[in-house]
């Protein structure tokens, strides 16, 4: 933790984000199916974990740090997770003096 | 506060900001987590609408930005970096480049916005889209306006600490070797260009391929 990371990490890192910008926007440009929507946030997740991990320096990070790192991404999931059942589960009905379009 | 007698180097220092900043953070990300929740249930109702309303953002626009935005990470993060092994000069100038690189951003976002107004794009104010699924493209753009402005004023607040702290930098009594404001702020960007790295394939690359 005392002596900083080689320039070279930063570099790297740079360098496979740039290149996940460009194998992003080409994949999209391909019909893939319900797969185009998961390619991209998958390959924006790789992303945020490259920034994270060395240019935020979570590799390096205290126990304490990755904690509060991951506990925020488990929050997260509640917020996607609970709402996304609720969701999923029930279905608009309207009302009576409603307009025909349901708004 | 005197800096010149405040110890910087006291380990505990550096990690109560940094974990303090994580916080913030977490408290962010579930600020971002609704939206991007409220995104999520509007294109489940209406995937086709989604769709229609992607194919008119400005994809190499978009495209060209975050590349702009990846490249401001890495200047600042090679500005904490340098920071840590105390090149005063260095890290000035790593944050001059990244204050530019952020104010590029801004700047290529606001062509975008006005190709968006005269498009009739823009809900309430300018809203004249009347193709298919007309309430599911004024929802997205809402959310579009609505997600990519508050980004855009984070990355405003992000400029401004940055140039604090290059112009705060160049008094060579200020010790420039791991300080925390350095720290925290470079976390606090590099989250700002976490969020647009998520935004950008659900604005522009949804429906790129037809």
């Amino acid at each position: 933790m005392n002596s900083p990371p080689p320039i070279r990490v930063y570099l790297f890192t740079w360098l496979a984000l740039i290149g996940l910008l460009a194998a992003t926007f080409t994949l999209a440009h391909f019909r893939l199916g319900a797969f185009n929507t998961a390619v991209g946030l998958a390959i924006a997740a790789a992303k945020v974990a490259l920034v994270g991990l060395f240019f935020m320096h979570l590799r390096r990070a205290t126990a304490l740090i990755a904690i509060f790192a991951v506990a925020t991404l488990f929050w997260l999931s509640i917020l996607f997770g609970l709402s996304g059942t609720d969701y999923a589960t029930r279905r608009i009905t309207t009302a009576p003096w409603t307009t025909p379009d349901g708004h | 506060m005197n800096a010149r007698v405040v110890p910087v180097d006291v380990p505990w220092r550096r990690e109560t900001a940094s974990l303090g900043m994580w916080v913030f953070l977490a408290t962010e990300v579930m600020f971002f987590g609704v939206l991007f929740l409220a995104y999520m249930h509007a294109r489940i109702v209406d995937p086709q609408g989604f769709a229609a309303a992607s194919r008119l953002t400005h994809e190499w626009l978009g495209t060209i930005n975050t590349g702009v935005l990846l490249t401001s990470s890495l200047t600042m993060a090679l500005a904490v970096r340098n920071g840590w092994a105390g090149h005063r000069r260095l890290v000035i100038r790593l944050l001059w480049a990244t204050a530019v690189l952020g104010l590029a951003f801004i700047v290529i976002k606001g062509i975008e916005y006005g190709l968006e107004w005269r498009d009739g794009l823009v809900p309430v104010l300018n809203f004249t889209y009347s193709g298919a699924h007309r309430r599911a493209v004024e929802t997205f753009f809402f959310l579009y306006f609505l997600m990519t402005g508050v980004h855009a004023i984070h990355l405003t607040i992000g400029v401004i600490l940055v140039a604090w702290l290059a112009i705060r930098d160049r008094d060579p009594a200020r010790p420039v070797r791991r300080r925390e404001s350095a720290e925290c702020i470079g976390l606090y960007w590099h989250f700002v260009d976490s969020i647009w790295i998520v935004l950008y394939p659900l604005i522009y690359l949804v429906d790129l391929y037809r």
